[in-house]
């Protein structure tokens, strides 16, 4: 609140380079992607501008003030709890018309607020040319132009904060109505008891209410204020038969054709005859046969880039790793001072060694697919086949997400509109073969059975994934909503925000995993040399030796890979007592594919479990993990049998 | 907002109109849930359209809102509830 920092807060439609433009001024914090909806939660941070603190906030994305997904429920839910005191609206200027909605709508909130005009670079590119004080003056906001990508306009945004703050301008007047919408809205105002609980001010909850046609806030209404309810029914009666649609209808309506109207009045548009390099590009990746050829090849160059650079790195690497352990053992002896140390290099050397390798090429790409748009995309040439397992397109992006990691996979199900299909997406994510398994499965499978084998497995996982969904919907006897999904423009990847997104990852990874997964062989060092692993180990014999055909060493790495799933490998390794280059000496290939179709399928990690739990609660966290255990169980026979 | 002037050449629901051609929006079925979101997206009644693509196995259209310049893809459950006109038939 006001009482110390100031609140700055910025909203705007997903994919309008909010999260840059934050970024740019609160340093690392947001992450960015070409992907409506990204930022699911919000993100504070504190910072220091010209000698003066401010408290900024990066809300998700939202189209409007009638939130649909949990994730722009969100961002209303805090847009009205921090009484902000200044609203900065992030607008695309390539979009304009469409983002003027919005602004219209905040407009409403009657709270100080700047415009900033992002993106104009683009627009300029498309042949927009706005016209900054016409639009100024159209619309009675302070606007500043910026290109967060390249930092421009930042520096001018924070002065123009800064002097709002100072004079207290910047309070926009409410947009106006048509005289008969106008007229009923002033209506309902009046019937607005005293005390009756307010969203921000008398004009905005009147508003909101004449567009809900939410049912229990209706029911509620005519149980707790029945004279209200008859004013409101009245005023909504009175604007359907004056405009002959419904009164939400009406109000969406008249805001489109506002912004619209000021969109032609301030911006000039050239119509180039030229068709630009990338829209032709998109033309190829969108086509109905083409996109699909695409589509495979970027899933293909996807898995033997990060297996060719993975595999160079991971030899490179793995050698002055083992010279190291050599000389432990050389001068420490057999004590526990070696077990210790010997723990501990594991631990450091399996995380730079095997895990790095393949996880960096992995981050790095992921940020180019999210940062060139494509992951929309992807969700637009997959929606028929997502169709056949229940779902549509818009759980693609989640589910790509979760290549990378589980849990902001799981995070990203907020954009989903119905519960139905958060669950059954939750439900399906832990499936997704993540960073830390597609590195087991390419250390494992790819270098010792040989790459066709590891893609056949991801094969394998996939038809997995779409079995289950058939199951798991016929559960559900209402069926989705339907695909509605934003396809922002591609855009050229920017080498700055690719970086950074891998570097906040990878610091993560260090800040969380690294230390676990060294604590991990650590402790396994210990559990070894006072013969603790032993008791665990023949608990889990009837399963890992008998059932899975494995040595029963491997049983307590398993139990770790409910931890990190890369603890498995690393602890894998250890517990067998061999290097990674010997492995064939110790497991048959066929014990290798076991091994890692069991750690891929079995238990989503503790990290993933937790977030289930917080996201679609207990009783689906828990499903999930009965799920896994069983998948991989019934699986990992299969291949006993088969191979 | 231009108002294009056609004679009404019968309507056709944007499933199964054509690609390339500018459509006129006449009407959009389905729950409140569903029109509004595609309010909330910049699609209203009376804009003018075009399909851009058509996925292969009845899959989703894309659609590009020709007044904001925005594109969206519509499942085709939602592009059969949207009732388009064309404007090129005059």
């Amino acid at each position: 609140m006001s009482a110390e920092a100031p609140v700055l807060v910025f909203v705007g439609q997903p994919n309008c380079g909010k999260s840059t433009l934050f970024n740019a001024i609160a340093g690392l914090k947001a992450e960015t992607s070409n992907f409506p909806g990204t930022t699911v939660k919000h993100t504070h941070s504190r910072v220091i501008a010209q000698g003066r603190v401010l408290s900024v906030v990066d809300l998700p994305g939202t189209y409007s003030l009638n939130p649909q997904e949990p994730a722009e429920k969100a961002a209303l839910a805090h847009l009205f709890q921090e009484k902000p005191d200044v609203i900065i609206n992030v607008i695309d200027a390539s979009i304009l018309g469409r983002s003027l909605e919005l602004t219209l709508e905040l407009m409403e909130l009657r709270r100080p607020m700047v415009i900033a005009l992002n993106m104009t670079d683009l627009a300029e590119r498309k042949g927009i040319h706005v016209d900054i004080g016409e639009l100024e003056s159209c619309l009675g906001l302070p606007i500043v132009p910026t290109v967060a990508l390249r930092g421009r306009g930042i520096k001018e945004l924070l002065a123009k904060v800064f002097e709002i703050l100072d004079t207290g301008e910047g309070m926009p007047a409410a947009a106006p109505w048509s005289k008969d919408v106008e007229s009923r809205i002033l209506q309902l105002e009046e019937a607005l008891a005293h005390g009756f609980p307010l969203t921000v001010n008398k004009r905005f909850t009147a508003v909101k209410m004449i567009e809900s046609e939410d049912l229990s806030f209706n029911r509620l209404l005519s149980e707790t204020q029945p004279r209200l309810k008859a004013v409101l029914d009245r005023v909504r009666k009175e604007i359907e038969e004056a405009r002959g649609k419904p009164a939400y209808e009406v109000i969406s309506a008249e805001r489109h054709h506002l912004a619209l109207k000021i969109f032609e009045d301030c911006a000039q548009v050239r119509h180039e005859h030229r068709v630009p390099p990338l829209e032709k590009l998109d033309g190829i990746i969108m086509h109905p046969f083409l996109g699909y050829a695409v589509l495979l090849a970027v899933l293909l160059g996807f898995f033997f880039v990060i297996f060719l650079a993975g595999n160079f790195l991971e030899n490179l690497l793995l050698e002055p790793f083992q010279s190291l352990r050599g000389l432990l053992a050389r001068s420490l002896g057999d004590g526990l001072g070696f077990h210790l140390a010997d723990g501990f290099v594991q631990g450091v050397g399996g995380g730079v060694a095997i895990v790095l390798p393949y996880f960096v090429p992995l981050l790095f790409l992921m940020a180019l697919l999210e940062d060139v748009g494509y992951l929309a995309r992807a969700g637009f040439l997959l929606d028929t086949f997502m169709h056949r397992i229940g779902l549509h397109g818009k759980s693609v992006s989640p589910f790509l997400i979760g290549f990378g990691c589980n849990v902001p996979a799981v995070m990203a199900t907020r954009i989903l509109e119905s519960r139905r299909d958060r669950v059954i997406t939750g439900l399906l994510i832990p499936f997704i073969p993540c960073s830390a398994r597609t590195m087991i499965i390419l250390a494992l499978v790819a270098a010792f059975l040989g790459p066709w084998w590891a893609l056949g497995l991801y094969v394998v996982n996939m038809l997995v994934v779409a079995v289950l969904g058939r199951v798991i919907t016929a559960f559900y006897r209402q069926s989705s909503p339907g695909l509605i999904l934003e396809i922002p423009s591609l855009k050229a990847p920017s080498l700055k925000n690719m970086v950074r997104k891998t570097w906040i990852q990878l610091m993560a990874f260090f800040k969380f995993a690294w230390p676990l997964l060294v604590a991990g062989s650590v402790f396994l060092s210990l559990l070894q040399y006072f013969g603790a692993d032993a008791v665990l180990n023949a608990v889990l014999s009837p399963l890992v030796v008998h059932g899975l055909g494995l040595p029963r060493e491997l049983g307590v790495t398993l139990v770790f890979g409910f931890l990190r799933k890369e603890l498995s490998l690393v602890m894998m390794l250890q517990a067998l007592g061999v290097g990674y280059q010997e492995l064939l000496g110790f497991l048959t290939r066929q014990q290798i594919l076991v091994f890692v179709v069991f750690v891929n399928f079995f238990i989503p990690c503790l990290s993933t479990f937790g977030i289930l739990w917080k996201e679609l609660g207990r009783r689906v966290a828990l499903l999930s993990a009965a799920l896994s255990l069983t998948v991989a169980v019934l699986l990992s026979l299969l291949v006993r049998l088969l191979f | 907002m231009i108002q294009h002037k056609t004679k009404r050449s019968g309507t056709v629901i944007l499933a199964q109109a054509p690609s390339g051609v500018p459509l006129r929006v006449v009407s959009i079925d389905g729950g409140y849930g569903v029109r509004q979101r595609l309010f909330s997206l910049g699609l209203h009644i009376e804009d003018t359209i075009e399909l851009q693509s058509q996925a292969i196995l009845r899959g989703p259209v894309l659609v590009r809102n020709l007044a904001s310049d925005t594109c969206i893809a519509l499942g085709r459950g939602v592009a059969q509830k949207i009732v388009v006109e064309r404007l090129d038939e005059r």
